[in-house]
């Protein structure tokens, strides 16, 4: 290898450029070997942080002489699709190569990607990451292509990864052939907190005018092996020497343990018993003896008893009574402008009601399930399904005090848990490497089904206090909200906690620095009713409920969930606005359009007006009733903004009032995201999240007692079935001008969850202001 | 333990194994079948759904000495399913995929995709036994059985899509 090295600066980036006497070569460092089993992919060396530096270029993008690309992120698709179709296509884009050249996406490892953060909010955040990476990237092989040609860099154009000028051309793959290339790009933040690394700088973008490959519906490349069961799931990590475990976890959650049960040697002759703290584990060369042992192991552990929670029957009144919402500081929304006060004296009429949301439950399909492997040099691997596999690294590091270059976490396919692990910790990965550490070999842990939704975290219950004052013309002259809910944002590794070793702190007044986890109640529903003069939203926040009293620290632990915090102050604003047009004997949607000047805004509501034949008029509909055998129809809209995009939904329901039942007949849902990525994955990414929003709407409350979570299967916690699909239609308005992509994966179930009530009150002239609406609820409301 | 003969996807497999263990943890652990998966071990969601004679079965709750005898298809079976019916050489079953699985890719299905598995085990069934299903047919196998076929993602109505293009195919003979 020659010592002939070139510096040369590209908007901030560095590229450096060496001869590289043997054959092949890369924009970069090329490793790019596949394994056939997954599992024993080499771990990546030749870095001080086990990782990526997410500084070079080549952490993010590897071009090959042959022209094709490996592509990594640390962001991990759970299903939406996106690292697999829209991130392929931003980066092919910005790149101006072809989608095909991309022929491998590395996903999530934490010693193969660079990235780290959350996976969520996939377009609005790892989007950007991608598209200022590839920017540079481009303008690094353009800069190259100059010099190769010889002509100025303002004359070459690029297509499809072919760099011309006056009738001469060079593929990017011949560009990196021979040369060993780096370019160092650049980034800030902290690699393992809930926030990872962000590109910084302002490499130029593509103009949105050029794009070929953004907006069309590419499909998604991991379908394949997912339909024909050639996928490595999580649940296919099968490791040399690996045993199985199973964790008995405590009685209640609040409940420490006595005293562990003996194991039944006779008849599980190889299994052992492992007690650490209060986290007991129970491991075995198979599967089925794992499952009996700790089955036997649970039967005859002795737990304290515990009764530190309020049970569900009448949470809300609790909450209400004696939740401490008065230690964690009020959060005030950004919009709040005007008097408030004064403007409900001066309204013609007003509205004042209260809203509840139950507990729900993330409620994966599978449980959780890792496998640990904690190694005699002291190195540990984990293999799990997991949103923010950077900040798990850390945790783990922390559980187990050593460096976090010691720890690589690496990432599979697996049930979706829509929001769970986004802040590193799915469930079962810190027992995996307990009780890997504890017998020294690797252990894969899975939960069963009553752990997974009586051990794991859930979206917090909340209520929310609004009040709107309008005007003789229909016009909101003062809207008021107070939104009430816990923490929501619990990171700690349960098994950690059980184990009494070290995990960051549970959710406190204020957060530690690279974290959200705090008991703050951020105002997390952009206000969009500009046209309003007086505005006053705020948020109010308390600790996890029994979590303080709890001898464990444990009691209900809470997590994001799809579209977190903004469902529960989407809800109740949409349905009060809902219920102020019916006063107001003003059409819904024209009560809307009334409210703001927001083009975009007004945008989506007439297309969702057009697409859903939409009857124009007040509601209670003619005919409304509370009572009779015979279904009554019903319309009721809402409206958001999340993540750069605007939505509209309206839902078409029946109710028979003798029996309380719901019936969703139609949902229609008008989008306007910007740039739209795919079309196609956004329909279907669109379409769940609607069916999401109807079972959150007529199924989902998580039940408890005093000790702990009852909802312990899929009778206790239902969810929706195909039984109640309705017609979907989804509307996506392109509006490319905006210049970003605005998210799609989430908002579409919260919005269904206050056009179904709308709806409710549509058809009834009743309001029903909690969820869900099961028939006993609803007969109650009914006959109020 | 006991040495039980089975036939997974026209492959005879002995095993050696307790009878009263669920056949889910023999087809995962023992045969190394990716394709059913375990949701909850209750029959409650249809994850580990297989096709036993024909039928769709919840293999988290079937014992593995039930199954002695009978002819147990996976999703990694579909094709040489599909393949056979059809009298289709060996070679091409390798290359071909059952109708199912290739609606499941023309209608892009999946979102996590692991309640698909059981889905599309049950739309084979119902393809076999009603080869152009209505719309309430499809939802009426989809929710009856030992429990209806569950989705987190919501996936349902692109999975109507897919029976739906399925049974096209299958007119078709693809």
């Amino acid at each position: 290898m020659s010592n002939n090295s070139e510096h040369t600066t590209v908007y901030g980036a560095t590229l450096s450029r060496r001869q590289f006497v043997r054959a092949g070569g890369a924009l970069v460092v090329g490793f790019g070997v596949v394994a056939t089993r997954l599992w024993e992919r080499p771990a990546q060396a030749a870095s001080t942080r086990n990782s990526l530096d997410a500084a070079h270029s080549s952490s993010w993008f590897e071009i090959h002489p042959d022209n094709t690309i490996l592509m990594r992120t640390g962001k991990v698709d759970f299903g939406q699709t996106t690292a697999h179709t829209a991130y392929k296509q931003i980066v092919a884009e910005e790149l101006c190569v072809p989608f095909e050249a991309i022929t491998g996406v590395v996903m999530g490892d934490t010693d193969r990607t660079p990235d780290g953060g959350f996976s969520a909010g996939f377009l609005e955040y790892g989007g950007a990451n991608l598209r200022r990476a590839a920017a540079y990237t481009r303008e690094a092989l353009l800069d190259l292509a100059a010099t190769r040609l010889g002509v100025d860099k303002g004359r070459l154009s690029v297509k499809d990864g072919v760099v011309s000028a006056s009738g001469r051309q060079v593929s990017y793959g011949d560009l990196v052939a021979g040369q060993q290339l780096k370019l160092t790009i650049p980034v800030s933040g902290d690699l393992t907190n809930m926030f990872g690394l962000t590109v910084t700088g302002n490499p130029p973008l593509k103009p949105t005018a050029e794009y070929t490959i953004i907006g069309q519906s590419y499909p998604n490349t991991v379908t394949p092996s997912k339909v024909r069961a050639k996928e490595v799931w999580v649940t296919d990590v099968r490791l040399t020497n690996m045993w199985h475990g199973r964790v008995v976890h405590p009685k209640t959650l609040g409940s420490t343990l006595i005293s562990a049960g003996a194991l039944d040697k006779a008849r599980f002759p190889s299994a052992q018993v492992i007690v650490k703290g209060n986290l007991v584990g129970v491991v075995a060369p198979t599967e089925w003896e794992a499952i009996r042992a700790s089955q036997q192991i649970a039967a005859d552990t002795k737990w304290t008893e515990w009764k530190g929670l309020p049970g569900h029957t009448d949470l809300h009144a609790w909450m209400r009574q004696h939740a401490d919402w008065k230690t964690t500081p009020v959060s005030k929304s950004d919009k709040n402008h005007g008097d408030a006060g004064p403007a409900f004296q001066s309204a013609s009429k007003s509205l004042t009601a209260s809203y509840e949301l139950p507990f729900m439950k993330h409620a994966p399909i599978g449980p959780t399930v890792a496998v640990g492997d904690a190694r005699s040099d002291g190195t540990v691997f984990v293999h799990t399904h997991n949103q923010n596999p950077q900040a798990l690294r850390g945790q783990l590091a922390m559980m187990l005090g050593t460096p976090v270059d010691n720890v690589v976490v690496r990432i599979y396919a697996g049930p979706g848990h829509y929001g769970r692990s986004n802040g590193g910790n799915a469930g079962a990965e810190d027992e995996a490497v307990i009780l890997s550490k504890a017998v020294g070999r690797p252990v894969r842990v899975q939960w069963m089904r009553p752990e997974d939704l009586q051990w794991s975290t859930q979206s917090p219950a909340s209520f929310s206090d609004i009040r709107i004052g309008w005007d003789a013309s229909g016009t909101i002259t003062g809207y008021q909200a107070d939104h009430y809910m816990p923490a929501m944002q619990d990171d700690r590794l349960v098994g950690a906690v059980l184990a009494g070793l070290p995990t960051p702190p549970p959710p406190d007044v204020k957060a530690e620095a690279g974290s959200i986890s705090s008991t703050v109640n951020s105002i997390q529903d952009p206000w969009i009713y500009d046209r309003v003069q007086n505005v006053a939203e705020s948020g109010f926040g308390t600790f996890q409920i029994g979590q303080k009293a709890s001898p464990l620290s444990i009691g209900l632990r809470d997590h994001s969930m799809r579209t977190p915090g903004q469902l529960q102050q989407n809800y109740p604003r949409e349905l009060a606005l809902s219920e102020a047009a019916a006063l107001a004997r003003v059409d819904a949607i024209e009560f809307r359009l009334k409210q703001t000047s927001d083009q975009r805004l007004i945008g989506v509501l007439k297309a969702v007006r057009e697409a859903s034949g939409w009857q124009t008029r007040p509601s209670p509909r003619p005919n409304a009733a509370a009572s009779g055998a015979s279904p009554i129809a019903g319309q009721g809209v809402s409206a958001m903004l999340r993540s750069g995009t605007y939505w509209a939904c309206v839902c078409q329901i029946s109710v028979v009032p003798g029996t309380g039942k719901v019936t969703v007949d139609k949902y229609t849902i008008a989008v306007d995201p910007g740039i739209v990525v795919n079309p196609l994955q956004l329909k279907r990414t669109i379409e769940g999240g609607a069916l999401m929003g109807l079972s959150h709407a007529l199924y989902e409350e998580m039940t408890f007692d005093e000790s702990g979570v009852t909802s312990k299967d899929w009778r206790s916690y239902p969810i929706l079935t195909m039984a109640d699909v309705p017609e979907i239609n989804v509307v996506i308005l392109p509006h490319p001008e905006v210049g970003a992509y605005g998210g799609g994966s989430e908002a579409a179930n919260a919005l269904a969850v206050s056009a179904i009530a709308a709806a409710f009150l549509d058809a009834t002239g009743k309001a029903a202001r909690r969820l869900p609406l099961k028939p006993a609820y609803v007969q109650s409301v009914l006959k109020a | 333990m006991a040495g039980i003969t089975l036939n997974v996807n026209g492959t005879h497999r002995e095993v050696q194994v307790a009878p009263d263990i669920p056949l889910l943890y023999v087809l995962r652990n023992d045969l190394e079948l990716s394709g059913p998966q375990f949701g909850c071990g209750l029959s409650q969601c249809g994850a580990c759904s297989v096709l036993v004679d024909g039928k769709e079965a919840r293999s988290c709750t079937l014992t593995v000495n039930r199954v002695a005898g009978k002819e147990v298809t996976t999703l990694e079976g579909l094709a040489a399913r599909w393949a056979a019916r059809q009298g289709l050489p060996a070679s091409e079953a390798e290359r071909t995929l059952h109708p199912v699985q290739q609606a499941w890719i023309d209608e892009q299905v999946p979102q996590c995709g692991f309640c698909q598995n059981g889905m599309m085990i049950t739309a084979t069934q119902l393809l076999e036994e009603t080869p152009q299903p209505s719309v309430a047919q499809i939802k009426t196998a989809f929710t009856s059985g030992p429990s209806p076929h569950l989705c987190r993602c919501g996936s349902y109505s692109a999975i109507i899509d897919a029976v739906r293009h399925a049974s096209s195919l299958i007119a078709k003979g693809r």
